[in-house]
């Protein structure tokens, strides 16, 4: 009796001093708990005992779900929730879905769900407010462009410092652009991703830097001539630099350490890479190119 | 005096509802002057716009120099070069100096070179006096001043015919002589005038025929003689013993 | 009852000293009331700005003085334009727009206020152009004319920067209410001035240049210089079209360094801008007020 409760005490202060320690990149390390004792701790923290509930918005898209229907275990972000359900011991039949919107997910304030899943990157600002989960998808940032544009063609490291970019303020494609492109021409600021949208179509700017999973819906859906003709392209992405979806938690929430745990377990094992090659296959095809 | 010069023929003009001249006909001869005289609001200053053509008339018919102007291929502009307007309150152009404001119609209407107009502007300043005045602007000049500066600015287009609309009423008692002094001058060069005036004694010594207008009416006409001493109709009778 | 006029008498004469708690408001004392007041008033303004529970959050964000250096030189390693330059942006697209303006703007007004017979399909066009120009909002001007222009695939015409749209788009705007300040203009001078020149065989066009003119602009150069006001500080929207103007580039840099205190140097940029002709208009108003003061005289 006397063990247990030192043992509790032990696991809470480590996840909280997780969790007051949680940054990107240092998410996952040593101050997480063994997956063995997250096994039997995991449901005195859940939001409603003996179950995992888990957000995510309504209604939600392919590929990160399928057929709208987060529960079916298809789709990247479902998998992945059912694989930390299963390394955790919770049965599939235990894992709650609830509905959260996007842009309410990050706001401060209590919570109604262990978790959130929901396309959520990590910034220091939400982190004021919430606490995120490690990496389970690195955002890679990809070049948006027409068709009929060069850049198509000639994309070589010095060849990409010659195009006129344009990009969203306050983007990681437009801090993408300055730090790793380094243009001779400066880039073009608009205030919103659809105005740089028109101006790439209308040939004003030669490319867009952004996420890969915007970038192919935009080329895939959204850029299309007179006729409903796509008319753009994804280049190709580059190489991660840390931007990056976590699960997103209640600031401070307990769970996070066990979640932690879990993400690293299935990071190591392969579960991760091989759910992303199943399910992701749209973005992980993209070509890999250099800055 | 069988010449001809203006010929204004049952003239009906109306103000919307209102109807301001009811049929005037009148006749101006080469050195003739016409004074029309009557209360504020009979017509008179209507009559002498109508005449050059600042407004448009409603029925009846105007002869400049026998050529009706009437006529669609009439040019107002054209016209208004011949007949002189000379306002109640001046009117001089605040923006130009004395000499500008003669100069200008002369210059930019009938296109002459404006060293040989400025040469017989000074000259009519000369006249009126005000020649040392050429250069200041006309808010620096009397009322009376600045009346017969409008007065030498029409002059100055060389017109066949001159409208007076009230030029002394807006003048203070003390100047108004001067103003009326250089019209007598004018009178006496045989300069064709049609004048609407308040100024009873300068009409019976200036004009060869005055006529009476009631509400839009000419109600009669003769020579000051018989007008001020005898005049025909209750109205006018009326009209003298009240302004006298 | 008598109308006694003057009550006084000789032995007491009326009382022609303010009373005593108002004296400090006359003659030598109002310059040290003034003097005080202002100080007071600096002082509680100062006092709010340090003592307030958030006046150092307010100093870091807003007023750092090594920000406000960085916003204003720029960072380009780090994608920050510079606002010194990007305010130079803004003062030429203001002086550029305030010719066009200023030309079509009166090209309007004269066409809206001709007489002749063949300009009847444009008077009704420059009367359509003032009523919609004024009535659409400028940020929609100018995505009109920035996002639809190069749509257009018009060769030259479709391929200009953003900040020559944004003088296209705030040269439609404002010539429209330009013309309108222009016909208040024309509008005011006298009828009689009118009838004068016409009376001396004048055209209508000749009127016009030599007596309506030159008189309404004199009482147009106010309302003239208040609308440019407005215009240098709307050349911040042309931003929007991505064009890196003095507001754009501090927008960069509050979102790349999370420090506003870019915002305030655009500001006193755009102040050191828009000072010199709020008090040249001021002046421009008193003299004209004292002249004609001096001319009713």
């Amino acid at each position: 009796m006397r063990n247990l409760r030192l043992t509790l005490a032990g696991v809470m202060g480590a996840s909280v001093l997780t969790a007051l320690t949680l940054t990107p990149g240092v998410a996952a390390n040593a101050a997480s708990p063994s997956l063995a004792s997250c096994k039997t701790t995991i449901a005195s923290h859940e939001y409603t005992k003996g179950k995992l509930t888990v957000a995510t918005d309504n209604p939600v898209y392919t590929p990160w779900f399928v057929n709208n229907k987060p529960s079916n275990g298809k789709g990247y972000e479902s998998a992945v929730v059912y694989a930390i359900a299963k390394i955790l011991g919770v049965a599939a039949s235990k894992v709650h879905w609830v509905t959260e919107p996007f842009n309410t997910s990050y706001t401060p304030g209590a919570k109604s769900f262990d978790f959130d899943i929901n396309e959520i990157s990590y910034t220091p600002d939400r982190a004021k407010a919430v606490t995120f989960s490690a990496s389970y998808y690195d955002v890679q940032q990809s070049i948006v462009a027409l068709k009929t544009n060069a850049i198509v063609k000639k994309h070589s490291p010095s060849q990409l410092k010659n195009y006129l970019y344009g990009d969203q303020i306050g983007t990681t494609g437009l801090a993408y652009i300055n730090s790793y492109l380094k243009p001779t021409k400066p880039a073009r600021v608009y205030s919103t991703l659809d105005q740089a949208v028109a101006a790439l179509q209308s040939g004003q700017i030669d490319a867009i830097v952004i996420d890969t999973p915007t970038g192919q819906y935009m080329a895939s859906s959204q850029i299309v001539d007179s006729k409903k003709k796509l008319i753009a392209t994804q280049v190709g992405q580059f190489p991660s630099v840390g931007e990056h979806y976590g699960l997103l938690f209640s600031k401070n929430n307990a769970l996070v350490g066990c979640i932690n745990t879990a993400i690293s377990t299935l990071n190591a094992n392969g579960t991760v890479a091989a759910l992303s090659k199943k399910w992701l296959g749209i973005y992980t095809s993209v070509a890999v190119i250099k800055p | 005096m069988n010449d001809v010069v203006l010929k204004l023929d049952s003239i009906v003009k109306r103000f919307g509802e209102n109807v301001v001249l009811r049929g005037v006909s009148l006749e101006l001869h080469r050195h003739e002057v016409v004074c029309l005289i009557g209360a504020s609001g009979s017509g008179k200053s209507t009559l002498l716009r109508c005449t050059n053509l600042l407004e448009t008339i409603d029925g009846g018919s105007i002869t400049l120099f026998g050529q009706s102007l009437m006529d669609e291929r009439i040019d107002p502009d054209l016209v208004r070069r011949h007949i002189g307007m000379v306002f109640q309150s001046f009117n001089l152009f605040p923006h130009l100096s004395v000499l500008d404001n003669i100069l200008v119609g002369p210059v930019h209407a009938l296109k002459r070179k404006r060293g040989e107009v400025r040469v017989e502007a000074l000259e009519l300043l000369e006249r009126i006096g005000l020649a040392e005045r050429a250069n200041d602007f006309p808010d620096r000049l009397s009322g009376g001043q600045q009346q017969r500066v409008a007065i030498v600015r029409s002059l100055a287009m060389r017109p066949s015919l001159l409208l007076l609309d009230e030029v002394t009423s807006a003048l203070d008692p003390t100047l108004v002589g001067e103003v009326l002094d250089l019209l007598r001058d004018l009178a006496a060069q045989g300069t064709t005038m049609l004048i609407a005036t308040h100024e009873m004694n300068f009409a019976r010594d200036v004009a060869h025929q005055v006529a009476y207008l009631d509400r839009g009416v000419l109600v009669e006409q003769g020579t000051p003689a018989e007008m001020f001493a005898n005049p025909q109709h209750e109205s006018t009778r009326t009209f003298l013993e009240r302004v006298r | 009852m008598s109308l006694e006029t003057d009550t006084s008498s000789s032995d007491t004469p009326p009382r022609l000293f303010a009373p005593r708690r108002r004296q400090f408001l006359v003659g030598r004392r109002a310059v040290w009331a003034s003097t005080i007041s202002s100080v007071l008033l600096v002082a509680a303004i100062v006092a709010v700005f340090f003592l307030a529970p958030g006046g150092a959050q307010v100093r870091y964000y807003f007023f750092n003085p090594h920000n406000m250096w960085v916003s204003f030189i720029g960072n380009p390693g780090k994608g920050l334009s510079s606002i010194g330059t990007g305010i130079l942006t803004n003062i030429w697209i203001f002086l550029l727009c305030e010719v066009f303006v200023l030309i079509f703007g009166l090209i309007i007004a004269s066409v809206r206020m001709s007489q002749s017979a063949v300009l009847f399909p444009f008077r009704v066009l420059s009367t359509i152009y003032t009523d919609v120009f004024r009535g659409i909002p400028i940020l929609l001007v100018l995505f009109i004319v920035g996002f639809g222009i190069p749509e257009l695939r018009l060769g030259f015409l479709s391929h200009q920067s953003p900040a020559v749209y944004g003088c296209i788009a705030l040269t439609v705007s404002y010539s429209a209410y330009v013309a309108e300040v222009y016909r208040a203009g024309l509008y005011s001078v006298p009828n009689g001035q009118i009838l004068a020149a016409r009376s001396l065989g004048l055209t209508h066009s000749a009127t016009m240049r030599r007596v309506i003119l030159p008189q309404a602009i004199r009482t147009v150069i106010p309302p003239l210089l208040n609308d440019f006001i407005s215009l240098q500080k709307d050349t911040a929207l042309v931003g929007t079209l991505g064009a890196i103007e003095a507001v754009r580039a501090a927008q960069i840099y509050d979102s790349t360094e999370f420090n506003s205190s870019s915002y305030v140097v655009a500001s006193l940029l755009f102040l050191a801008l828009t000072i010199p002709l709020t008090r040249f208009t001021d002046r421009l108003i008193a003299r004209d007020r004292s002249r004609r003061l001096a001319g009713s005289q």
